[in-house]
């Protein structure tokens, strides 16, 4: 290993918000408890598709403790959705009035003294319905016979995605070998350690304050102000302290809306908190899809042209589910030349909870299908699957056409890694093999669908008298470890030890704007703007400094680990501490501020950067149960310069605990509406003794475009672990599975399947 | 939400009785309320007192003794089960279970009484526990009886206990000679409940001849049930591959499992013949070593 060029980055870092945790001081929005709060209750719908006759909340009123029912006509009424700039997909109301689209949905919401009489005065709300037929496929939404779940959206259609380049008709004429597969992908919980919680509490002066559990405090605030039809900067929203995100939480969700309607009602701080059950059934989910997907390559592995199709189940509203079917079309082509490329997405809506934004963001279920048709392709060639893939594999510097630029790519030197681990693993155990799968990742979103007047991402970096750095940031933490990266970027650019940085996040009132956590985009962007703001504090000092030192102004002068010192001549120089006292006085008193931020500009369609990744899984089959154990889930990882390699490992590990979850467990059934597993006996994520061993080997890329040329580690390594363990299947049984999660009951009906089309033939 | 209840400690087995004497149905017994917090929680137990036995010291117990074989209190934890060496010495195949039944830290509160009494079909212990022969004794304010656990279950999440009655413990036999018990379950994560599960107890004579067989199988019907006829295919038999394969078949077939989100009952009968097969097979090799 090379000695390490950094003072801060690169080194094993615990976080920064880590002893308030493991000591329990840290203050989730569940702990909030505020003077005269009451607790708030939602009242949900059986029904996947009913009209509301009427609802009647007078027997509810009467129940001892109960301060407020409201439903729908208590607010005004707005159609609200992330995607802002386009006011067809704002089509959800969170308190619905005319018709419920989904079983879960929120109708009405009560306010009492205690939780208990909350929850009993539900039952005490008469709600008549009208019964609608309902339909909870998309394939069977999309006829023309199905029921129409939004008024005048033919066919059920929500949104459609269209991406292209080349030749397409063309390039499968040169193809020697054509092969095409449809796949069906499932939905998944993001089953955050914290449930959905807000406390919201509306004071007369017209101000409220919103303690939620969030990934975006600036996204709330702002979805507030327009469905209570307050100013933006009337609503505080605080969120110091979030249990986990994973792509579910920058959504305005029912306990935002109802917490915040019933305080403004009451003028009474009020309290909800989602019980898991309401988590599962009444969030949003990832998004389940089929795909199609159509592909032509040479006999030597050149891909030429590959054709997909799409079908997702929106469930009943848009979220980020548009995003989703932008991203999933777009990742489907990584991290791949192909010479013509064609996507056709459709998002339909149905009767069922809707499916939106999930770590990986259409991404996992892209890589399903593709990376395990590469292999079936492979094999039907008699191809190598590293060969096959290093063949076409992005390179630094590659154009995806009309939509990105590739400024920095390991992707190759992740296959050779791979590559030599494998060989060194030898010969396997019967029924025992390795799967790969290749994949990239966006670093960050440029698309502005919410609309956002602000720079992606801020910051503000203050210096007092005694050294101490105040770094404000409107990025979040959602135990992802934000804070302690953003720390370590500020005092690696100021040249001060970390113990100098605080960090202020989770707070409207107090941090600048930012989009907030998602899409891998706060250790780039919010990065970025901390560097920028550091440096330009850091300017500031050696402005000072120089004045202060008289050297010949040919010499730099440069702070690294609390030492204000001549490049030149590193000894000479001076503590930052003292400099800061004495900056301070001549600077009338004032303390330093360093101001950052960043937009990306000039980068494309989609994003700043791409890390890339190749992903082994070992795993093994009882080929008579079904049962599949992964032995080793081992990554080639390329996410540029790596700032936290303690934060980093957590990131990738717990990638790949969530993505095998998706490749063999987390089921969701869907029945007539109806999640049938809303609890966690019957919906299975891995636990502790489940983890598979799991091994980085971090490849060395500089990515200009990200803070010391880093880019996204959080997300990415979701993508290819199912499609990894689908290979590792059919190299140890020669089966293709074509449905995730790949359930152990699949696997034996698979094998009986072979058997029977072995027999016939 | 749990609903409120009144909640009363004894002080002793015979002060529980009463409480259990007075309330009747108005009370649940609590121990380490690893089953009947969670029903309480989904709103399907009310109840108005809840009698907790937790610190009934006469009820926290593992007695070995070469003729009664042994007795494990009620409200032994399932962790003292898997940590007692006893138990490891005499019933390897307890501590094997116990290991599995879901994390340390629900085995760190779960008893045995309490699994046993919540009659949980997909439950780890009754399966082994009938396997092994076990009976349940049983306490009330009039007196008592003990129930052989194989008749403890009259239905689904049934118990044979009548309100004021209370599971004092349960007795294992002393293992007969030349006898090998097994257990396995199948599930998609290490510890969680068993899609299927299958104990087998085999006993072989000095001829080499299968003298005895328990098969029982969990979460393969309402109940555990005894596989009847699959144990008929063994005993008098000297057993090989062809018989383990039948024994499998005829467990599948015998068997009278639920479909479910985790399984079709097809999936659910071809997993007790893989099971079955392999239990048996297992059981057998180890009894003609001991």
């Amino acid at each position: 290993m090379t000695a390490n060029k950094y003072s801060v980055l690169n080194t094993r870092v615990h976080n920064v918000d880590g002893y308030a945790k493991v000591t329990g001081r840290a203050t989730y929005t569940f702990d909030v408890k505020l003077p005269g709060m009451l607790y708030g209750k939602i009242l949900r719908s059986p029904h996947p598709h009913a009209r509301i006759i009427s609802i009647d909340p007078t027997e509810a009123l009467k129940l001892p403790g109960v301060r407020a029912v409201v439903t729908g006509k208590d607010t005004l009424g707005v159609k609200q959705g992330i995607w802002r700039r386009y006011p067809e997909l704002c089509d959800e109301q969170i308190l619905t009035i005319e018709k419920v689209r989904y079983i879960g949905e929120p109708v009405a919401a009560v306010a009492a003294i205690t939780e208990e009489i909350a929850e009993q005065a539900l039952d005490l709300i008469d709600v008549q319905y009208e019964v609608l037929p309902f339909v909870d496929d998309p394939m069977e939404a999309i006829k023309k016979e199905a029921p129409m779940i939004h008024e005048g959206v033919e066919r059920n259609v929500n949104v459609t995605r269209h991406i292209e380049w080349g030749d397409v008709e063309e390039a499968f004429e040169e193809a020697e070998y054509v092969r095409e597969d449809w796949f069906k992908l499932g939905g998944q919980a993001h089953m955050c350690m914290e449930t959905r919680a807000t406390v919201a509490s509306y004071t007369s002066d017209k101000k409220l304050t919103v303690y939620t559990s969030t990934q975006s405090p600036y996204y709330h605030q702002a979805l507030l102000a327009g469905v209570l039809g307050l100013r933006e900067s009337d609503i505080r929203v605080i969120a110091h302290y979030v249990g986990g995100g994973f792509g579910g939480k920058f959504e305005l969700d029912a306990s935002q809306f109802c917490a915040s309607v019933l305080s403004m009602k009451l003028s009474k701080p009020v309290k909800i908190v989602f019980t898991r059950e309401e988590d599962f059934i009444a969030t949003k989910r990832r998004t389940p899809m089929y795909y199609y997907v159509r592909t032509g390559v040479k006999k030597d592995g050149t891909f030429c042209a590959r054709e997909t199709r799409v079908f997702t189940n929106g469930g009943a509203y848009t979220g980020m589910g548009a995003t989703a079917l932008y991203l999933t079309g777009f990742f489907h082509s990584f991290p791949y030349k192909w010479k013509a490329y064609r996507y056709d997405g459709y998002r339909v809506y149905t009767n069922s909870l809707p499916s939106s934004s999930m770590r990986g963001f259409g991404a996992p279920q892209a890589m399903f299908c593709s990376e395990q048709q590469i292999d079936w392709i492979a094999a039907d060639l008699g191809l190598d699957i590293i060969e096959i893939r290093r063949k076409n594999a992005h390179t630094t510097g590659y154009e995806v056409p009309g939509q990105a630029t590739i400024g920095s790519c390991g992707l190759n030197q992740c296959l050779d890694r791979i590559e030599q681990w494998i060989k060194a693993k030898g010969t396997l155990p019967k029924n025992r093999a390795i799967g790969i799968s290749a994949a990239g990742f966006m670093t960050g979103g440029i698309f502005n669908w919410f609309d956002s007047p602000y720079s992606f991402s801020s910051a503000v970096v203050t210096i007092n008298y005694d050294g101490v750095v105040e770094l404000h940031v409107g990025a979040q933490d959602i135990g992802q470890g934000s804070n302690t990266t953003l720390a370590m970027i500020c005092a690696e650019a100021l040249g001060v030890k970390l113990e100098n940085i605080k960090v202020h996040s989770g707070d409207t009132d107090h941090c600048p704007a930012d989009l907030g956590a998602w899409g891998s985009r706060q250790t780039l962007m919010a990065g970025n703007a901390t560097k920028m703001a550091a440096e330009d504090a850091k300017k500031q000092l050696l402005e000072f400094a120089s004045a202060k030192f008289g050297y010949n102004i040919i010499y730099d002068l440069d702070i690294k680990d609390n030492w204000v010192h001549n490049v030149a001549r590193p000894e000479r120089g001076m503590n930052y501490v003292d400099l800061v006292k004495e900056a301070l006085r001549g600077k009338d008193g004032q303390r330093i501020i360093g101001r950052g931020h960043y937009t990306p500009h000039r980068k494309g369609m989609i994003s700043p950067a791409y890390s890339y990744m190749v992903q082994a899984v070992e795993a093994e089959i009882d080929v008579e149960t079904g049962k599949l154990s992964i032995i080793n889930c081992t990554t080639a990882h390329d996410c540029g310069q790596p700032i936290n390699t303690l934060g980093l490992i957590g990131q990738l590990e717990g990638a790949a605990s969530m993505a095998a979850g998706y490749g063999y467990l987390e089921n969701m059934p869907v029945e007539d509406g109806k999640v049938m597993n809303p609890n966690l006996v019957d919906y299975k994520i891995i636990r502790a003794p489940d983890m598979p061993e799991c091994e980085i080997i971090e490849i060395d890329t500089y990515e200009p475009e990200g803070p010391y040329g880093a880019k996204e580690a959080g997300e990415g390594l979701t993508n290819p672990t199912a499609a990894a363990l689908g290979n590792a299947i059919f190299h140890a049984t020669g089966l293709q599975m074509k449905q995730a999660p790949i359930m152990s009951e699949m696997i034996v009906n698979a094998f009986k399947e072979k058997k029977k089309e072995g027999g016939t033939r | 939400m749990i609903h409120d209840f009144t909640y009363l400690r004894p002080g002793n087995v015979k002060e529980a009785l009463a409480m259990l004497a007075q309330h009747r149905d108005g009370a649940k017994i609590i121990c380490g309320g690893q089953s009947l917090l969670i029903i309480m929680r989904q709103g399907l137990v009310v109840t108005e007192y809840l009698v907790d036995i937790k610190g009934l010291d006469e009820l926290n117990c593992l007695i070995y003794d070469s003729r009664a074989g042994l007795k494990i209190g009620a409200t032994t934890t399932h962790r003292t089960i898997e940590k007692s060496r006893l138990v490891k010495e005499k019933y390897p195949v307890l501590v094997a279970m116990e290991e599995k039944l879901a994390s340390i830290q629900v085995r760190n509160w779960g008893t045995i009484g309490g699994n046993l009494a919540h009659a949980d079909a997909a439950g780890d212990p009754a399966p082994v526990l009938i396997a092994l022969n076990a009976t349940v004794t049983i306490a009330s304010s009039a007196g008592g009886r003990s129930v052989p656990l194989e008749e403890f279950y009259p239905g689904l999440f049934e118990t044979v206990l009548s309100p004021d009655e209370l599971v004092t413990e349960v007795l294992v036999p002393p293992p007969p000679a030349h006898t090998a018990t097994v257990y396995q379950k199948f599930n998609l994560l290490e510890s969680d409940q068993g899609i299927v599960a299958v104990a087998v107890s085999l006993s072989v004579s000095d001829a080499g001849i299968c003298q005895d067989a328990r098969i029982v199988l969990g979460n393969a019907a309402p109940i555990p049930i005894r596989a009847k006829n699959t144990e008929k295919l063994l005993i008098g038999n000297k057993l090989n591959e062809e018989i383990f394969t039948k024994a499998g078949e005829t467990a599948g077939e015998e068997a009278d499992p639920v479909a479910d989100i985790h399984a079709s009952e097809d999936y659910r009968r071809h997993l007790i013949a893989v099971l079955t097969r392999r239990m048996t097979k297992e059981a057998w090799e180890q009894a003609c070593q001991v």
